[in-house]
């Protein structure tokens, strides 16, 4: 996601509830149906700092995790062991 | 495995839920076992055994439903009681001890990290996976599950056995250590993170 909201003029600087802030935010980050998800984001990224610095700092390593960490390769013999035993057991 | 025992499938439609829904998944099957036990043919093992106890109880699964999140409770169960009974390296933290440890879903948010978006963005590919590594099997798992793959809570929950509220708690603290390890990494980078002392 771009980071749209440059400038941190117009954002308090104390978070109101960090604890139900984060979690919310959390929430959404990680793809859970949580309800006006979009507007909540918008708003609380647009008027809290402290939101807005953790959002986007949880969101970058959410992307590194995913792009560096799912590379395994599959050992090519697994595949056809698995196969076999199937047939075996069939 | 659900206890519900659905219409029996016939071979035919055997074949095609496994090589449909089953199969697709091996990648992020591997990649989970592979981040469990650290080890090729340990993961290998776990993969295999997974996946003949999924064809084994395939009219248990319902056509349609969540095939990933079905596979991945059936690896992490594998993993605990079977691999981790015969492992060469018992694990520091077992499963249930860690929240009876912790025993409270209220976790503290007011701990902020002074790790930056760019030294994040920075990292290697190993410094990432070491850190990821070296968290202990329950943190790193729920890491895994929502991070690497993309669960939902509610999923997550399902895949665990555990309440949704002990996965967000969870998950708070595995990403709170997690943190911690970056941050050291990315002082060692010299990346300015506004080190105490
Ligand atoms: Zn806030």
């Amino acid at each position: 996601m771009e980071n749209s909201l440059e400038g941190s003029g117009e954002r308090k600087l104390q978070c109101s509830d960090v604890s139900k802030c984060f979690q919310l935010l959390e929430s959404i980050l990680d793809g859970n149906n949580v309800p006006d998800s979009q507007e909540i984001l918008k708003s609380k990224l647009a008027k809290c700092q402290p939101c807005f610095e953790h959002f986007h700092l949880e969101q970058a390593i959410k992307e590194v995790l995913r792009n560096k960490c799912t590379k395994h390769e599959v050992p090519s013999e697994l595949v056809a062991n698995i196969r076999q035993k199937i047939e075996e057991i069939k | 495995m659900s206890e519900v025992q659905r219409k029996k499938y016939t071979e035919q439609e055997k074949n095609k839920i496994f090589d449909g829904e089953f199969m697709p998944h091996i990648d992020s099957m591997y990649n989970f076992g592979y981040r469990l036990t650290f080890d090729e043919d340990d993961a290998k093992d776990l993969v295999q055994d997974t996946y003949l106890k999924a064809y084994r109880f395939i009219n248990s699964f319902e056509q349609g439903t969540n095939a990933k999140a079905w596979l991945f409770r059936i690896l992490k169960n594998s993993f605990i009681n079977d691999y981790r009974k015969k492992s060469k390296q018992p694990s520091k933290v077992d499963y249930q001890e860690v929240e009876t440890y912790y025993n409270s879903d209220d976790v503290d948010y007011s701990m902020t990290s002074d790790l930056r978006v760019d030294s994040v963005k920075d990292m290697l590919g190993d410094e990432i996976s070491n850190a990821l590594n070296s968290l202990a099997v329950d943190f790193r798992t729920v890491i895994i599950l929502c991070d690497l793959e993309g669960f939902t809570y509610e999923e997550m929950a399902k895949i665990l056995d555990i309440p949704i509220g002990t996965v967000r708690s969870r998950l708070h603290r595995a990403r709170n250590l997690l943190k911690e390890k970056l941050r050291s990494y990315a002082q060692n980078m010299g990346y300015n993170t506004d080190e105490e002392g």
